[in-house]
């Protein structure tokens, strides 16, 4: 096997380019699906000491089956700490203790703010979404939050059409302002065809890496927004032969992560 | 004295027109068998919440009991959006109910805030988001941003919820109504105790010695229920930690069955208005499905190691 096979599928990329993101004793919480993975990749590899808990209130859990939602039966024996949403959103999450979250939505703007309310106005909508869930909390109050998106102009728009969850807001500052504690907000954004980054000025987001077989020019058009372009910009790190492996024969033997591919990230 | 009752005698007697109720569950322990109780019973006007709600939310609003709903969130997991909901939302099927939206940290500290007595809570989320600039039937009353007296910097508030009646499932109570549970909480344990009173169904009643031999596990005292009802396999399909598993199956017949106004009507016909309470219930699952797949379900059994509280 060479150091990076070439049978991977998008999907697989996206969680390894998560799991990247992740460093040795993070706390981390997750969700089900890429969050999951990229977490337990990182566990694996790269950062054998970062520890995942899910909102629902399990710490550490040890589940042997994929979990389907972060609420799952198999989440309950063998977890480290098992309690509520009022001990992790507000005793860990607010108590300040996150170091990453995973999130996503239907639209993601420039700034990493993130809907996951409605398309169309709020009080008629075109298409009423689940809301926020833990997602506006998690983007208020973790340090470092990762963001999955597919990589289309609509799902990538310079402005959300309902802010359910803040990144920057709007822009430099605004974080502060609204007393959102200092050194939270969105770290990187994911997408099926890059990875983008945040300005540290602007806070906008900027073109870091793309996947391989994607140009530059092809994702930007494919972006709601001007979307910058970093110095050094450069293909996306392939998935590594220990990486896959990990997936494939620990993780997600069923290769579940293959539904991605039907939802669209390809 | 015991407060032992059937669910139909329960929710008759503890669930009013009009009520603000308070469901607890996380797919894990959600309370079903109440849920098509409330629904059998058409009751209406009701204000609902929790954290994170599910197909039993979208089960109720699809059957027009919902006039309110304080929500964070609802969807039907693996199977995407809920259905009733948005025909709600989007159609005004059966009709538009009101929203009031928080946030997973918010709601459940505003339930917490309840059960406390405080009568509200400064919470650190929300903020500069449209979360703040859609108001539903609290209006004002939904949040208010101050200056923090102690630093100025701006402060959240949020209401205390306490709604007429909690209503949860458990693994284990006793006659009386101390309630016992295992496995992920979800919000049950302050939306119970900020409810005026509280209605425990649980797949198994103890004696009061029981509770005794492991009394942490505790998470509602006896004196503030009204209602023990006695019912395994209460939150099919949701699951219950170490009776039964989440049926999957079933959440994919639903799913596909509220897709539809019809579809729903059939559902509901099936499984909650013809179906007069939960033996039935079960019976009708087996009689439909087979009794391997309702054994496939049960748990595995995996004794924890024993406590001892002796001094």
């Amino acid at each position: 096997m060479s150091e990076h096979p070439n049978d991977y599928i998008k999907p697989e990329l996206m969680a390894c380019c998560g799991a990247r993101e992740i460093r040795d004793g993070d706390v981390v919480v997750v969700g089900t699906g890429f969050p999951t993975m990229s977490a337990n990749v990182a566990k694996y590899t790269h950062a054998p000491r970062a520890v995942m808990m899910q909102e629902s209130g399990v710490y550490d859990a040890r589940p042997r089956r994929p979990a389907l939602s972060v609420g799952d039966a198999c989440l309950n024996p063998g977890a480290a700490m098992i309690g509520g949403l009022v001990d992790i959103m507000g005793m860990f999450l607010q108590g300040g203790w996150i170091d990453v979250g995973f999130l996503s939505g239907s639209q993601v703007d420039r700034f990493g703010n993130i809907n996951t309310t409605c398309i169309g106005p709020y009080d008629q909508p075109k298409s009423r979404l689940p809301g926020s869930g833990g997602a506006n909390p998690i983007g208020s109050l973790a340090k470092r939050v990762l963001i999955i998106a597919q990589h289309d102009p609509r799902r990538l728009p310079a402005r959300v059409d309902f802010m359910t969850t803040p990144g920057y807001i709007d822009g430099a500052g605004a974080r502060e302002k609204w007393n959102l504690p200092a050194g939270t907000g969105p770290h990187t954004i994911i997408t099926n065809k890059a990875v983008l980054r945040f300005d540290p000025e602007t806070k906008e987001a900027y073109l870091a890496s793309f996947h391989p077989g994607c140009t530059v020019d092809e994702i930007r058009s494919l972006t709601g927004w001007d979307l910058k372009v970093a110095d050094d910009v450069h293909e996306t790190e392939p998935p590594r032969a220990d990486e896959l492996r990990v997936m494939r024969e620990i993780l997600d033997p069923h290769r579940m992560i293959k539904i991605y591919e039907a939802k669209g990230y390809v | 004295m015991s407060k032992v009752m059937t669910m139909k005698d329960a929710v008759a007697a503890h669930v009013h027109d009009g009520d603000f109720v308070y469901i607890g569950g996380y797919i894990c322990r959600t309370p079903f068998s109440a849920v098509h109780e409330i629904i059998r019973q058409r009751k209406s006007g009701l204000t609902i919440t929790r954290g994170n709600a599910a197909d039993d939310f979208d089960m109720m609003i699809g059957a027009g009991v919902v006039k309110r709903f304080i929500s964070t969130f609802i969807s039907l997991g693996l199977y995407g959006l809920a259905r009733c909901y948005r025909r709600s939302l989007e159609k005004g099927v059966p009709h538009r109910i009101e929203v009031e939206e928080y946030t997973n940290l918010s709601l459940p500290m505003m339930l917490m805030a309840g059960a406390m007595g405080m009568p509200f809570v400064p919470v650190r989320d929300l903020l500069g988001t449209d979360l703040m600039n859609v108001r539903g039937f609290l209006g004002e009353n939904k949040y208010r941003l101050i200056e923090s007296p102690f630093d100025g910097k701006p402060v959240l508030l949020v209401p205390a919820l306490n709604p007429d009646v909690g209503i949860i499932h458990v693994q284990q109570a006793d006659e009386n109504g101390n309630a016992q549970i295992w496995g992920i909480g979800g919000d049950c344990k302050y939306g119970a105790n900020a409810s005026k009173k509280v209605i425990v169904s649980c797949e198994r009643i103890v004696s009061r010695e029981v509770i005794g031999k492991d009394p942490s596990r505790t998470i509602v005292p006896d004196f503030k229920v009204v209602a023990v009802v006695e019912e395994p396999f209460a939150s099919h399909p949701g699951y219950t930690p170490g009776f039964y598993d989440l049926d999957m199956g079933f959440g994919y017949l639903y799913k596909e069955a509220s897709g539809t106004v019809e579809g729903f009507q059939a559902f509901l016909r099936e499984w909650v208005y013809d179906i007069p309470d939960r033996t039935a219930y079960i019976q009708h699952f087996i009689d439909r499905f087979g009794y391997a797949r309702f054994k496939g379900l049960q748990a595995r059994f995996d004794y924890g190691y024993p406590v001892s509280y002796e001094y």
